[in-house]
């Protein structure tokens, strides 16, 4: 992992830098539009409402394949900052089920980290619209976690 | 428009029409290259703005997934056309097996390899260009048939 990265981690977990600096550096991420919101720690992802993010346009609806980028790139965002040292997380594998219709509106993201080994990763996610009880779609995703992107 | 005076369109026809009104998948840049009963073959241009790895150039997960979603999608209109359905996706799954090179344009395949009554089951592959006998990716979906009660919701929606 670059240095350059590992300062700008530090920096936003000190408060010095806003956490939303770490999706300024991914240019998928900006051109999905992501936010996040923090309250201490707890960070929520929001995916704000684009044109350029829909996906059915008579209903209109929010493309399927736009909210699982956006609920990949949470996780990894929030991997990032749960690990002591961190280390760059590339994507194993990426499940999701989509339990209801997105709709042209603000969405949100939630992630747990249900196990994090020396070398995986395992992260869930919950998106939802309206209400949080009521998600559009659950996700989780394997990460590798590598000491370092220039060995592989 | 009638019926009547309708052309009849192939399944390359359908499926570059769909991307054209799916905004994402416009500025996905898809293009899509063949399209039969059995298999959809489309193409996704490198973008610097498609970057997950902002330090080695490599395409983010999710935009390869937006992208193997879309042609999913579309293996499932070719393989019911000529009828017309909305097939939202249920499930969608991708291994990452490499990482595609930086500044390579990915193919991604899919195929409907079984279409029951309600459930539309797809495989998935995405390669880089010229690279077609090593994934870079693989994946499963699954898509639900829901019928459109009227007889033509895609060509009236363009008329």
């Amino acid at each position: 992992m670059s240095d350059p990265l590992k300062t700008l981690i530090a920096a936003c977990r000190s408060g010095e830098q806003p956490y939303q600096a770490l999706v300024e550096r991914v240019p998928y991420a900006r051109f999905l539009g992501i936010g996040i919101e923090a309250r201490g720690e707890e960070l929520t992802f929001v995916l704000q409402k684009a044109d350029s993010n829909l996906g059915n346009p008579t209903l209109p609806a929010l493309h399927g394949g736009a909210l699982a980028g956006f609920m990949e790139q949470a996780a990894l965002i929030f991997l990032l900052l749960e690990m002591g040292e961190p280390r760059l997380p590339k994507t194993i594998d990426f499940t999701i089920d989509y339990l209801r219709a997105g709709l042209f509106r603000d969405t949100f993201a939630e992630c747990r980290v249900t196990r994090l080994g020396r070398r995986v990763g395992n992260v869930n996610i919950e998106a939802w619209q309206t209400r949080r009880d009521e998600p559009i779609a659950i996700a989780r995703a394997h990460f590798l976690l590598s000491e370092d992107s220039s060995q592989s | 428009m009638t019926s009547e005076s309708t052309p009849k369109y192939t399944p390359l026809d359908i499926c570059r029409r769909f991307v054209t009104s799916v905004r994402h998948s416009a500025e996905l840049g898809i293009e899509v290259t063949d399209a039969s009963e059995q298999r959809v073959r489309a193409l996704m241009p490198w973008q610097e703005k498609l970057v997950g790895n902002p330090d080695t150039g490599v395409l983010h997960g999710g935009a390869v997934f937006a992208f193997l979603d879309q042609v999913g999608g579309l293996a499932v209109v070719t393989r019911i056309y000529p009828e017309f359905e909305i097939t939202p996706t249920i499930d969608f799954r991708l291994d990452h097996l490499r990482a595609p090179g930086k500044g390579k344009n990915l193919i991604g395949i899919a195929e409907c390899y079984r279409l029951s009554e309600h459930v539309a089951f797809v495989r998935l592959s995405a390669f880089e260009e010229g690279q077609e006998d090593e994934p870079v990716t693989t994946g499963l979906a699954t898509y639900m048939r829901m019928k459109i009660p009227s007889e033509n919701q895609f060509r009236k929606s363009k008329a």
